[in-house]
């Protein structure tokens, strides 16, 4: 069972590598490729998502450059690579139906697969485990950030 | 689907706070394009002038049942990278000074707009 943590009802797993700022995560796949999604903070600012429209499959993305932009009723914004690379898929999912972000914002809700160009220095940036959930907790208290709702159906 | 990243897009507005309606969505535009990685300035003349006074957006409110008020849209608009810029002649028009503005606001005048509006790839009249 993936081990995770929630601060203020947002759920935190310590499977993943994140961005804390950017509000992204990062998960390695078995073939070297990443899977990169928003957090659950991130997806409860933002609230129910109307559209995520991703950058085509083949686009080359520095790190902190946007790979989607988000939107719903009351929010518009990027979604910023975490990592430096290559688009190789697009989630179809997401593309048909942005809620799935909401309802499973770390399985099913994953946004593109990339395949990293300087993965090991740029993971080295971000946190995993413990010390992902204790810089979480930080920004949420500092920022005083809104305790998570989910939506029917919500895992993680 | 066109990729617009580093186009330049001008948004003028020219609603206040007297049209709640009317002032939201050039804001969420602006944010839209700004999110899509391109370089997005909203030029507030004639009425628009207004919402940009200290104390005026927050009395502004699109839902009464949101929290999110006019002074939050600027604010977000802002911090998404957006430039605000109004016209020097419209606040003369409302009495307004340097110091009344919201912070972070530019003042232009009337040539710098046109220019702007010359070096734009588009531009979004509302």
């Amino acid at each position: 069972m993936t081990e995770k943590q929630e601060i203020r009802g947002c759920v935190i797993r310590k499977d993943l590598y994140y961005r804390v700022d950017d509000h992204t995560w990062v998960k390695i796949d078995d073939d070297g490729t990443v899977r990169v999604g928003m957090t659950d903070v991130a997806q409860n600012m933002a609230g129910p998502l109307l559209y995520a429209k991703a950058k085509g499959v083949g686009t080359k993305r520095e790190k902190g450059k946007p790979i989607a932009t988000v939107e719903s009723a009351k929010w518009v914004g990027p979604v910023k690579s975490p990592l430096s690379g290559e688009i190789i898929d697009v989630n179809p999912k997401v593309a048909r139906d942005a809620k799935l972000v909401n309802q499973s914002p770390y399985n099913e809700g994953w946004i593109v697969r990339m395949r990293p160009t300087n993965l090991q220095s740029e993971l080295a940036e971000m946190l995993s485990g413990d010390a992902a959930v204790e810089a979480y907790r930080q920004k949420i208290d500092k920022e005083d950030l809104k305790a998570c709702v989910h939506v029917e159906g919500f895992e993680a | 689907m066109i990729d617009g990243e580093g186009k330049k897009i001008l948004v003028i507005q020219t609603h206040g706070v007297e049209t709640p309606r009317r002032t939201y969505s050039p804001l969420f535009y602006a944010m839209a394009a700004a999110a899509m990685e391109m370089e997005v300035m909203v030029w507030f003349t004639m009425d628009g002038t207004n919402q940009l006074k200290k104390g005026a957006a927050e009395t502004v409110k699109l839902d009464p049942n949101s929290d999110v008020t006019l002074k939050t849209m600027l604010q977000q608009t802002m911090e998404s990278g957006v430039k605000l810029r109004v016209c020097q002649q419209s606040m003369a028009l409302w009495n307004m000074a340097a110091e009344d503005l919201i912070p972070g606001v530019e003042i232009l005048g009337a040539t710098s707009i046109i220019d702007l509006a010359l070096e734009a790839d588009h531009v979004m009249y509302y």
